[in-house]
């Protein structure tokens, strides 16, 4: 092996040398030495040396050294690495030059911009550039939470604590009233669909539970770093995708391997961080007397002392194992890698598990003329969901009944579950007699070629492909004492989802300067086709209770009437074409202006509105260069950015009237219903793109020795000819249509970016990094109204907590404003009598986010704490509302501790109001990481490090619920939410122990 | 260098003249686009079944339902604890202080016109005569609920394309209605009673619809539709008309008032719903302890109850449980002692006591066991949903002869139903015995709401409601609809 690396090091100094020839000056001589990491001393392979003045130069290899011959008069060489300072070393008489490199500060990263990457200093637009040594640690399932809390304006919130669960992503506020708020992902430049992959699970009654987060098959430990384009000027290259921001994910190249074997274990344990405090049996019992009388206490008394929580909660395992190696040459690189992950949730029989492998290779040819990489990833995901559910109605799904379960009732008796109640199911007999799981299969993947046509003028290819299956699976027993399920004989939902996305592009970069003019052009086609298809089909009246049997035999459920319906089939295809240009100018190094322009023609949109054209210009003026500024300052910049880009997300085909068969499903008395047949969209021809303006202006700085250094931007975002699903003018097909209306969301914020190097010694660093964020979200000229936020719960049918209108925050609570109970507690009374919702100038969208990171180096010893919270929202607490009221415990449901005594009657009917509104603010800290590299000193084991890591150690807040970040998905007629805790997974505390060791 | 830059723009320009990948056309795999020049669709057979489908909006206990009948003096929504606040919906329609952000107003709204424009998609679809008959009748009928309620309905042709819709005045309304109805009633078949009861519109259904816009005329051509109403003789005629052609058709009384809403064989049910199950109509009403279990909700008012004469078989009679499913279950008016199928008592589990039901209902922060109960459809033997049948066109006979000064006539039909219902006989007839007869007969049937505007007490006080606001009579536009559509204006009041 090492032989012919030799052997490709002396061929690439011919070529090398051929290439230079006539600049070549007669007398040379050979230089060599290592090129190693500054803090580890670890060898650093494909590091980059060049002579200062000549195009002589090469990389360093496998073992991180290198040779070079070096023309008679040259003075100066150059090591240049991803992620490091370069350093310049002046030529001595030595011919041996072993070079220590620092891992770079600010200025000298590499950020990566769509269609290439930047030096951090020449970007014109506002980004944040997160990478591996940034990352959130731990049990982290998908990309976004690597980075929760890591980036200035970056909101990321998953929707509960359930494993694998949707995460909500808003880049600078949210900026449509409808699903499709999220940033444009794209991994090594194949952009994502925002289409689900998995399914939703059919309710069984107990109401309907979300699909998985869909980047839940990129495995964290494969991702290098991740990208985040904010501003309108950086986004516009995505054009139609850009308006949410975009996201570039960059996965590990062989580049950044030492080619040896890479093997990291880590077992992580979870407890949920809070219990909700409701009555044990012997104050549930006196509480209940109080109300309804000794007799009925009598009755409700199972004679048990059962803690339901407990009964369905555990300790979650979570196994995580990753190996990979590669090896990179002068003409190439490449790596492999596996992981499997295991998690176990805290909610018994609830987990996620996954097996991925990547494969990343790239090499030249032809002089190095051509490139040839792929970047391709498999991913086998299975899904165990707990019948935990975002709306459900009287009966409650799992979490509520966990809740509101009676204390008294006993699990069981003599090993048969307890379930005497149809409508408060037994807590364990749901986990038994349930089962529902996902299973996925995704490919990502892309090859591409890249040309250099002459010098200075390059072409590339990239066809992508993304393809995923997945199948869910959600059995409900007829041993479960549920209406709808057990006097059903069972239900099962099948549902299967296939997407087929395809990508090619082609572009051009054109990189020259001329004099003190640098230029940088890039010219592409793009096309990409995303193809969606689904079945679904019901089954109920079961001749078995086996859930086993249920699945994979399902002919045991009745044919007929009351059996099984093939529920619906769709399958949709769209288009994306479009044609993109980006031309960046510097002058002298001081002023640096970018302008992109993408058009964008998709199916989305009839003819005549299919295309969308969305420029963008930026301005950069580095100060720093210029004499005025203040000696003090290492880095100074300003930039300017103004763009506009679109939004595409909605559904396939509006415009035009299509005629379908309707779903059909089996109601909860097991009757057949729906297969109607209907127009399912009207005529729209005028549907055209939503856009969002964009104007930035940031500041770049840095002060002594760059060891504060960071940037401030300030933002406004104006988001026009809203796509919004609006209440049709009857009489029509649908109550809704989409249409673009001339209503602006604006979104104005300012976000802080802070690095300080508190100290930089040998033997203790200290660094420091924050990031805050601020942002003001209004609707503007909007004549009517839509309500969202639904909120569920007996009683609380056609409730709703939110309502989008002018002048209002997105998703504004609209509430009865709640003052107090009547004397004799029957009665909830409200603001000025008025017994009708109103704003209550409270928003669920976070005016702040805050995180900050403080890491330590001690030697071999590092220690890192993160800290993250959202600040100046409210949560809607509909677990309270639903649960936790007198007339709850007056019907023999537990309560939470806070019920006693509030004043409140056992008649009263608890409608929404303020009354369930909470400030949402929280600080927590999120991240906490101890670790130790063991110093070796051995040629078999090269790199030895152990770590302990806890996550969601410490939560600050007021909030009752079980967890502040919670975002359970109340959409009322498509429209989403914000804000609203129902029933929420509960959240985990997990401490992780794992060790990495490389061979 | 410069060269390079002119070879850089060249390829450029070249990108551009590569023809395109594609030319952006959709092709749609699970979706027939339509590409008919009236609006039409490609499958009327097929759309024609999905709008006898739509039917099934009236089993809901809320919506459209809940506007005809919580607005009455026969049902009261009560909150129970924590059971139906439902933000507000329920008690709003009792007291009339609902407005126009009401959700059950938008709901009603938006599914009657949905189905209107269905119908006249139908239309537009190259249909069958019958076809087109049964589409004109569906459509009539939906569009008779929007005059109805709101007084203004909203039309389009189904080829106009972004064009906001027209909106028909009461009146205009009332006309098209008509003329819809009088166009399909030659191609309509001419259905006598079925056991099933008849899902299928006909000549009868067509005429009992017409009776009921006929004898409502006065109502709906008033400016406002406040009263006070005239009634027109020639508008009664049409309304006895129309009932002797349906009796003619071979409608008749029966002799047991339940049969009506059970699988067993009757003579009256003229057109009823063809989907879905009327087990709302007993669910809404039912205690958690029955069997099968209810949602402990709607009870009818004291006062109302209390009219009843203790012989008259429409109050219902007193289970026979037999230890068969259901059989502790009551036809009729549910109240006092409540019955397991086994006969024994049903004792209420929250409080355990006995579950007996008592007239008096408070609106809100009543207990499970106020307000009495009403079922109409048995669980044992439920029957779809009815929405004509031949007691009430008897009833409408009798009222047009009584608004026509015909006192003598009216009187002998009321008390020709009086008899087969076991009730007195009546020796004279005014409007308030008129009115009651109604509500004896047709009781949680959907009817409530117009009866009680014609005979103008609508806007009278009764328990949990005060005197309210004339201009009640008509719903409001919803808000959102007005916003949808400038041509919409505001009722009166709103």
């Amino acid at each position: 092996m090492k032989l012919k690396f030799d052997y490709l090091t002396k061929c690439l100094l011919l070529l090398l040398m051929a290439m230079g020839m006539s600049s070549l000056v007669i007398a040379q001589r050979t230089i060599k030495g290592t090129v190693t990491d500054a803090q580890s001393g670890e060898s650093l392979i494909g590091a980059n040396v060049l002579v200062i003045g000549t195009s002589a130069g090469t990389i360093t290899d496998i073992d991180g050294t290198y040779e070079l011959r070096v023309p008679e008069g040259a003075t100066q060489i150059e090591f240049t690495y991803t992620g490091y300072s370069a350093k310049r070393v002046p030529l001595t008489a030595s011919n041996v030059y072993d070079v220590s490199m620092d891992a770079g500060t600010v200025l000298d990263e590499v950020v990566v911009i769509g269609y290439g990457s930047v030096k951090k200093s020449d970007a014109t637009g506002a980004m944040t550039s997160v990478t591996e040594k940034n990352f959130n640690k731990g049990a982290v399932v998908n990309p976004e939470q690597l980075i929760q809390g890591r980036a200035a304006g970056v909101q990321i919130t998953q929707a509960s604590g359930e494993p694998g669960s949707g995460v909500n992503i808003r880049i600078r506020g949210t900026s449509s009233a409808r699903n499709g708020n999220g940033p444009l992902f794209v991994v090594d430049g194949v952009p994502l669909s925002g289409d689900e992959t998995t399914g939703g699970a059919g309710d069984g009654g107990l109401g309907r539970s979300g699909s998985r987060n869909p980047l839940n098959f990129l495995n964290p430990s494969d991702i290098a770093s991740i990208d985040i384009l904010k501003d309108a000027s950086a986004t516009a290259i995505y054009g139609s995708r850009g308006a949410n921001g975009v996201v570039l994910i960059t996965t590990k190249s062989g580049a950044s391997n030492s080619g040896g074997l890479n093997y990291g274990y880590s077992i992580g344990f979870s407890n949920i961080t809070k219990k909700l405090d409701v009555l044990s049996a012997d104050e549930f019992l006196s509480e209940y007397e109080k109300l309804n009388g000794a007799d009925a206490a009598k009755l409700i008394d199972g004679g048990g002392d059962t803690d339901w929580q407990d009964e369905i909660l555990q300790t979650g395992i979570t196994h995580n194992h990753n190996v990979s190696f590669g090896s990179s040459s002068k003409d190439g690189d490449f790596r492999f890698s596996m992981g499997y992950l295991d998690q176990e949730g805290i909610v018994k029989e609830s987990g996620f598990n996954r097996l991925t492998g990547r494969f990343n290779g790239s090499k030249k040819f032809i002089d190095d003329r051509l490139k040839i990489g792929t970047q391709f990833t498999i991913s086998n995901s299975r899904d165990q969901a707990a019948p935990i559910t975002e709306n459900s109605g009287f009966v409650g799904d799992l979490w509520s009944n966990a809740l509101k379960g009676n204390p008294t009732a006993v699990v069981d008796s003599a090993g048969v579950l307890q379930q005497d109640n149809r409508n408060e199911p037994n807590p364990v007999a749901m986990i038994e007699y349930t089962k529902d799981f996902t299973n996925t299969l995704r490919t990502l993947g892309n090859i591409n070629a890249e040309l250099k046509i002459v010098e200075h003028l390059s072409f590339k290819t990239v066809a992508g492909f993304d393809r995923s299956f997945s199948s869910r699976k959600s059995a409900w027993s007829s041993d479960l004492n549920v209406g709808g399920i057990g006097d059903r004989g069972g239900r099962l939902f099948l549902n299967d989802i296939e997407t087929n996305d395809n990508l090619w592009e082609n572009y051009f970069t054109y990189d020259n300067d001329f004099g003190n003019v640098s230029f940088t052009g890039l010219l592409g086609y793009s096309y990409q086709s995303f193809e969606f298809a689904s079945k679904r089909a019901e089954f109920s009246n079961f001749r078995t209770a086996d859930l086993d049997v249920m699945i994979n035999n399902y002919a045991s459920a009745n044919q007929g009437a009351k059996g099984v319906v093939g529920s619906n089939s769709s399958r949709t295809k769209d288009e994306l074409q479009s044609y993109f240009g980006r031309v960046n100018f510097g002058i002298s190094q001081k002023y640096l202006f970018t302008a992109t322009l993408r058009a964008d023609g998709s199916t989305r949109f009839g003819s005549g509105n299919q295309y969308g054209y969305f420029p963008s210009a930026a301005f950069k003026w580095r100060l720093i260069s210029e004499e005025f500024v203040p000696d003090f300052f290492d880095d100074l910049g300003l930039r300017l950015g103004y763009g506009v880009t679109g939004n595409q997300s909605i559904p396939h085909n509006v415009y035009q009237p299509r005629e379908r068969f309707n779903d059909w499903d089996i109601n909860n008395d097991g009757n057949i219903e729906g297969g109607g047949f209907s127009f399912v969209s009207s005529a729209n021809p005028d549907l055209k793109w939503e856009t969002t303006k964009q104007t930035n202006i940031g500041l770049d700085f840095g002060f002594m020795n760059n060891r504060i250094s960071g940037s401030i931007d300030f933002y406004k975002k104006n988001t026009a000819d809203l796509l919004f699903l609006v209440r049709a003018a009857q009489p029509s097909d649908q109550p809704f249509e989409w249409r673009n209306l001339d209503t602006d969301v604006e979104n104005k914020g300012v976000e802080l970016a802070l690095n300080i190097v508190a100290v930089d010694n040998s033997k203790f660093g200290w660094n420091i990094s924050t990031n805050v964020s601020y942002n003001k979200n209004e609707v503007k000229n909007y004549n009517s109204f839509i309500n969202t936020g639904e909120i569920n719960g007996q009683g609380l049918s056609g409730a709703f907590a939110q309502r989008i209108a002018e002048g209002q925050p997105l998703f504004a609570f609209f509430l009865r404003d709640f003052v107090g109970f009547s004397p004799d507690g029957a009665q909830q009374l409200y603001k000025d009598g008025l017994d009708k919702q109103v704003f209550v100038g409270k928003s669920p969208l976070p005016k702040y986010n805050l995180g900050i990171t403080n890491s330590f180096n001690f030697g071999d010893l590092d220690f890192s704490f993160f800290f993250t919270g959202q600040f100046g929202h409210y949560i809607y607490n509909n677990t309270a509302n639903a649960l936790f009221t007198a007339g709850a415990l007056a019907s023999g449901r537990n309560v939470t501790k806070d019920v006693i005594g509030n004043g409140e009657s056992r008649l009263n009917s608890p409608d929404v109001s303020t009354r369930f509104l909470e400030k949402g603010d929280f600080l927590r800290l999120q991240d906490l990481t101890l670790g130790y590299n063991v110093q070796t000193g051995n040629k078999t084991i090269k790199g030895l490090r152990f770590y302990v890591n806890a996550q969601n150690l410490l939560t600050f807040t007021n909030y009752s619920g079980q967890d502040p970040e919670v975002n359970t998905n109340k959409a009322l007629d498509g429209v989403p939410s914000a804000g609203i805790d129902y029933t929420a997974y509960p959240r985990a505390r997990t401490v992780t122990l794992g060790a990495n060791i490389s061979f | 260098m410069k060269n390079k830059l002119i070879l850089f723009l060249l390829l450029s320009l070249g990108m551009f003249a590569i023809p395109a990948c594609t030319d952006l056309e959709v092709n749609e795999l699970d979706s027939v686009p339509s590409t008919s020049e009236t609006g039409g669709s490609s499958d009327p057979t097929a759309l024609l079944a999905s709008s006898y489908e739509d039917l099934g909006a009236f089993n809901d206990q809320a919506n459209i339902y809940s506007l005809t009948e919580h607005v009455s003096d026969e049902m009261i929504p009560p909150t129970r604890g924590v059971d139906w606040g439902d933000n507000g919906v329920w008690r709003t329609l009792h007291a009339h202080t609902w407005d126009a952000s009401h959700a059950y107003v938008l709901n009603s709204w938006n599914q009657l016109n949905e189905r209107a424009f269905k119908c006249t998609r139908i239309l537009a679809s190259n249909p069958t005569a019958e076809q087109a008959a049964e589409a004109k009748f569906l459509r009539a009928f939906y569009m008779y609920h929007v005059m109805d309620l709101w007084g203004q309905v909203p039309f389009k042709e189904a080829n106009q394309v972004g064009v906001i819709p027209e909106v028909k005045s009461r009146m205009v309304a009332f006309d098209f209605i008509v003329k819809d109805l009088n166009e399909a009633l030659p191609l309509l078949p001419d259905l006598g009673p079925v056991v099933e009861g008849n899902g299928k519109a006909s000549k009868s259904a067509a005429n009992a619809l017409l009776a009921r816009m006929y004898l409502n005329k006065a109502v709906y051509s008033t400016a406002s539709g406040e009263g006070p109403y005239t009634f027109d003789g020639a508008d009664m005629d049409k309304v006895i008309a129309a009932a002797d052609a349906i009796a003619a058709a071979g409608y008749d009384l029966d002799d047991n008032y339940f049969n009506n809403f059970s699988s067993q064989a009757t003579n009256e049910l003229i057109f009823r719903s063809t989907t879905g199950s009327s087990q709302n109509r007993t669910r809404m009403t039912l205690h958690y302890d029955h069997n099968p279990d209810g949602w402990n909700g709607f009870a009818t008012l004291a006062d109302f109850y209390n009219k009843f004469e203790a012989n008259d078989t429409r109050i219902g009679n007193y289970p026979t449980p037999d230890g068969t499913e259901f059989s502790g279950i009551a036809r009729g008016f549910l109240v006092g002692q409540q019955l397991k199928d086994d006969g024994t008592p049903v004792i209420e589990k929250r409080s355990g006591t006995p579950l007996i039901f008592k007239p008096e209902c408070p609106l809100s922060g009543a207990t499970t066991q106020q307000g009495i109960r009403v079922v109409k459809y048995h669980p044992s033997d439920q029957a779809k949903l009815i929405f004509f049948r031949y007691a009430d066109v008897l009833l409408m006979k009798a009222e047009a002869l009584m608004r026509k000064n015909d006192d003598a006539a009216a009187l002998a039909l009321v008390n020709t139903l009086r008899a087969k219902r076991g009730a007195s006989t009546l020796t004279s007839l005014d409007a308030t015995k008129m009115l009651d007869e109604r509500g004896f007969e047709l009781y949680w049937e959907g009817i409530r709401r117009i009866d009680q505007i014609r005979f103008e007490t609508f806007n009278k006080p009764w328990s949990e409601k005060i005197v309210t606001e004339s201009f009640r009579v008509l719903f409001p536009i919803p808000q959102q609809a007005l916003d949808s559509n400038p041509n919409l204006q505001q009722n009166k009041g709103y």
